[in-house]
């Protein structure tokens, strides 16, 4: 009986030992690969000159689901790029179709859009996942945007009035239901290599990275 | 009918009823054993997407979905090989029965505030689109006829071709004393 059970608590550690290893994070070290904020409000994250393979991720900033993927693989995607490995572009959607998460994602994706400078966009990208409210309450409220803005760095003289006025609110939604529309999504997160959905392969840093590094050949 | 090997002087017809329940046993182990394990092993390559499963419940503070997002596909594959093997048989189901009244309960509580999960059990994780039913009733009803299995398999532990039989752990005295025959399972 003691051996079965010894047997067992020894089967399962080694389990967990594996599945917290190959699931853990990577951890920002370098500097980021250059931002740049693309004219349909996609965001094109690469060093110069690379232009492939090409990881496409699509997300909501309402989605928790979106919150856990950057919180495992954000750093990933962000090494991948500054190594020169890939060409990560993001694109930011609105799914929700109820209140209150529609209103929160709309305004959270219209308030990205009125950051204008590649390397403030994604500290507050990061910022807006950090603080994601949830899926029952109203979030992501106009006050809110701006401060999270301003902490993060945006220096934009029009970033306030921007995001009060929720200027982009239109632009984001047409962007958003074209792009779900054109490329078939099922849900978000969805992270594309070359235009292949990766599943959850984009949820454990070690198989994204390897096959990242397998499609760049 | 299977022949009985133990020629112990009871009648026959105790003996078979005794030996069709204990089949019962094994097809309850087998049910609940590789559902568990299947459920797990989907999981465990993933253990971000079953921590984001269980964060979707927002039952847990955050480190402690965590843990259990990790730990849940351990357990369930463990727990659902001894299952199958009929190793600790009883133990196996109480932890695979608490499973599902845990189970029972997240799922009847976000279905009461109203929160759009897909469960995560076989694959999924997260929430679920705007136009798509999150299904809680079929959720419930498939954990609670795993609930029975498991409670079928405290009651009458280890049934059929089951390994605690043939190392002598079957730790069931009480429940076999009702029926005779029944702890022949070696002998198939």
């Amino acid at each position: 009986m003691l051996i079965t059970i010894g047997v067992i608590a020894v089967v399962g550690g080694g389990i967990a030992w594996w599945s917290v290893g190959q699931s853990a994070s990577e951890t920002v070290t370098g500097a980021l690969a250059p931002i740049t904020i693309q004219p349909d409000g996609s965001v094109v994250m690469a060093r110069p000159g690379v232009t492939a393979p090409v990881v496409d991720v699509y997300e909501d900033y309402q989605c928790p689901a979106c919150k856990q993927l950057e919180l495992t693989s954000g750093s990933t995607l962000k090494n991948l790029a500054a190594e020169g490995k890939a060409k990560v572009v993001f694109h930011l959607l609105t799914i929700f179709k109820t209140d209150p998460t529609m209103s929160n994602s709309l305004r959270a994706g219209s308030a990205a859009r009125c950051v204008t400078d590649g390397a403030q966009w994604l500290p507050y990208h990061d910022k807006l996942y950090e603080r994601q409210p949830i899926e029952t309450s109203v979030g992501f409220t106009a006050d809110e945007l701006v401060r999270w803005g301003h902490e993060v760095g945006v220096t934009s003289p029009d970033f306030e009035g921007c995001v009060r006025g929720l200027r982009n609110v239109a632009t984001h939604q047409q962007y958003s239901n074209q792009v779900m529309a054109s490329r078939k999504l099922a849900g978000t997160p969805t992270v594309m290599l070359n235009g292949q959905s990766l599943g959850t392969v984009a949820f454990v840093p070690s198989a994204l990275r390897e096959a990242v590094l397998n499609a760049a050949g | 009918m299977v022949q009985l090997a133990s020629g112990r002087p009871v009648s026959d017809r105790l003996e078979s009823v005794g030996t069709a329940l204990s089949w019962v046993t094994t097809v309850a182990r087998l049910v609940l054993g590789v559902s568990l394990f299947v459920a797990g092993a989907i999981k465990i390559g993933a253990p971000a997407v079953s921590v984001q499963a269980v964060k979707a419940y927002q039952l847990l503070p955050d480190t402690a979905a965590t843990f259990v997002g990790h730990g849940l596909p351990i357990v369930e594959m463990i727990v659902g090989v001894l299952l199958v093997l009929g190793l600790l048989a009883r133990p196996s189901a109480v932890v695979g029965g608490l499973l599902m009244v845990a189970f029972i309960i997240g799922i009847s509580s976000a279905w009461a505030r109203g929160l759009r999960i897909d469960c995560g059990c076989f694959g999924g994780g997260g929430t679920v689109g705007a136009d798509q039913d999150p299904g809680y009733i079929w959720e419930l009803l498939r954990d609670a006829g795993y609930l029975l299995c498991a409670a079928w398999i405290i009651y009458k532990p280890p049934g059929r071709l089951a390994m605690d039989s043939a190392l002598g752990l079957t730790g069931s005295r009480d429940a076999d004393a009702s029926f005779v025959g029944d702890e022949d399972g070696e002998t198939d």
